[in-house]
């Protein structure tokens, strides 16, 4: 009995259901999940029933017209579509720019690392605003605005100094017996980059590219000011600007939300690993 | 471990031939990787430079201007300081600078008070533990605009399901008509997205503090909170100035979650300093005092990184050896 009364009472807590951190836990769920319960719920409830009180938590009737609106009364196909090319692109060229940049800032014999790293993350986190009205002007005379590339250029430099931060940290770690072995078969520094790095490095990479492909999906006010034409506009700025001034349509944007969030939502989660590495990499390694 | 240790003072060495044939003396070699090693950074120095670097010094020119719009193209008369002097005596620009930092104070330090807690549970979570993640990923994956419709649906005054719920319990507010619950809203939907991307980086901190040293505290006698305050606290130290200097300098630039919940509003309660950027550029097309609050909210920004740079200097230290 003695040993009990003595014991921290750890075990005690470990066995019982009810402790502090799984009610937390629960508590931490429901928050999170509530908000985007609301969302999937009223993407498929009748518009009828939406503006009801008290609220309707479960549609009597199950609907999918709003997804059908949102893909056959607007355009919002053609926004995914817009959004899909723009961020794939964007994010190829973040990928093979970072790789390479990484790399020398990791291993390679430069001077004034410190000076590039430090400008790299300061631009990382520059607020857009400071220089979207003069790429305005500048996409203006060279006739970019309402194109693909006039989004994908300012997505690729924006994302790339993070990315290059994060390849920088998983490259670092990295044995150097693989760059010697390849540098006595007689590779060049390229060829041994491309193709004994890169495999080796594929899960920065992977984060890397989670972390652009969203950052690119998400992307609003460059998106919203430089693409404003119907036919050009992507995701975000569709769901923004869905409906007029008298209405909202609540039901398609929500269900244009779903339709956007899901693929993102089980990206993420098919491959946490990969993004709880990258969100961490720039954060925690060093 | 010798074999990586590179010397720097190498670069310096005098250049003997320009043969780009690749040679057998060290110093050589070493040249041709500097030069490949440039050649690597060129195309992304490039990138980023002209899409960032060199706008900001336009909207710096356009803020000490009297910029003229036609519809060929524009022209800049200067240098002036009448686009500062406009906004130092803007009572709009007080408010939104007002709001932006109030914002940006309250939301770091809640997401990181939160991210925190969060962080802890996760770690000592033992069933479920990977569920939670997963679900905590959904709100950081969401698009802000998406949120931020969400947010305004849930809180509008005639059929929102929470200002439903502030009825039932007998509070009459109509939340995104004033400004105070405004603000508020506003706030409490950024920490609801954002929060979860804290708690995963502080976990991360957290699951590298080795366990031995809380179990030597435990014998001494120290109780859970003991432990956080003096071993778990003082070693995520690193971690959590990272956190907050990128959540800091985000919240700083925030855009379209107002834009889209509250339009800024009611009146200009919930207009942060981009907004209004944007809208004296875009919708006044006062492009020159739209410049003077963009090169200003940039300037407060890199005066923030300035003084963080003792941050940056401990991540990047170990680049410099």
């Amino acid at each position: 009995m003695s040993t009990t009364a003595v014991k921290p009472p750890r075990r005690r807590g470990r066995r019982r259901v009810f402790n502090t951190v799984n009610v937390s836990a629960v508590v931490i769920a429901l928050v999170t999940a509530a908000p985007i319960y609301w969302l999937l719920v009223n993407s498929i409830t009748p518009t009828g029933e939406m503006g009801t009180l008290p609220p309707t938590f479960w549609p009597s009737e199950p609907t999918l017209t709003h997804y059908e609106e949102a893909f056959g009364q607007h355009a919002f196909g053609r926004y995914v579509f817009n959004s899909l090319l723009v961020a794939c692109l964007a994010t190829t060229f973040v990928l093979g720019l970072s790789l390479f940049a990484g790399y020398a800032l990791a291993r390679m014999p430069v001077r004034g690392k410190g000076p590039i790293m430090v400008f790299l993350l300061m631009i990382s986190v520059f607020p857009t605003i400071a220089v979207v009205t003069p790429l305005y002007m500048i996409e203006r005379s060279l006739g970019l605005l309402n194109t693909h590339v006039g989004l994908i250029l300012p997505y690729v430099a924006f994302n790339l100094p993070f990315a290059v931060w994060i390849m920088r940290n998983y490259l670092k770690d990295l044995p150097y017996e693989l760059e010697e072995s390849a540098q006595i078969d007689g590779a060049s520094t390229t060829r041994t980059v491309w193709s004994v790095i890169l495999p080796t490095v594929r899960p920065g990479l992977f984060a890397v590219g989670v972390f652009t492909f969203t950052a690119c999906l998400t992307e609003f006010l460059m998106a919203m000011t430089f693409n404003s034409e119907d036919d050009m506009r992507t995701v975000p700025v569709g769901i923004a600007l869905f409906g007029s001034e008298f209405e909202v349509p609540f039901g398609t944007i929500f269900a244009a939300s779903v339709a956007t969030v899901l693929p993102i939502a089980v990206l993420a989660l098919v491959f946490r690993r990969a993004v709880v590495a990258g969100m961490t990499a720039g954060a925690v390694k060093g | 471990m010798t074999a990586h240790t590179q010397d720097p003072a190498r670069d310096t060495a005098p250049e003997r031939a320009r043969t780009p044939r690749p040679a057998p003396r060290a110093g050589r070699a070493h040249r041709a990787a500097t030069r490949t090693a440039w050649a690597y950074l060129t195309p992304t120095l490039v990138v980023v430079g002209a899409v960032t670097v060199f706008p900001v010094l336009f909207s710096l020119a356009m803020s000490f201007s009297h910029v003229d719009l036609s519809y060929s193209g524009f022209e800049l008369e200067g240098p002036t300081l009448d686009n500062y002097v406009a906004l130092l005596t803007s009572a709009r620009w007080y408010s939104a600078l007002a709001f932006t930092l109030f914002y940006t104070v309250v939301t770091v330090a809640v997401e990181l008070a939160l991210g925190t807690l969060i962080a802890l549970v996760l770690e000592r979570l033992t069933a479920g533990r990977g569920w939670l993640m997963a679900l905590l990923l959904v709100p950081w994956a969401m698009i802000t605009v998406v949120s931020a419709q969400l947010w305004a649906f849930m809180l509008n005054s005639s059929y929102g399901v929470i200002s439903w719920f502030f009825d039932l319990v007998g509070l009459e507010v109509v939340i995104l008509g004033e400004p105070a619950p405004a603000i508020a809203a506003v706030m409490i939907a950024d920490i609801w997205k954002t929060t979860p991307f804290v708690a995963i980086i502080v976990l991360a901190g957290l699951v590298t503090i080795p366990r031995e040293q809380y179990e030597a505290a435990s014998i001494d006698g120290a109780n859970a909170w003991h432990s956080f305050w003096r071993i778990t606290l003082p070693q995520l130290t690193s971690t959590l100035a990272i956190a907050v200097l990128f959540r800091t300098l985000q919240s700083f630039g925030v855009f379209d979650l107002p834009f889209v919940m509250t339009g800024g509003g009611p009146g200009t309660a919930t207009e942060p300093l981009a907004l209004l950027g944007w809208r004296v550029m875009f919708q006044s097309l006062n492009l020159g005092a739209g410049a003077a609050i963009a090169v200003t909210t940039g300037g407060i920004v890199l005066i923030m990184c300035l003084l963080a740079l003792k941050v940056f200097r401990a991540q990047v230290g170990e680049v410099r050896r």
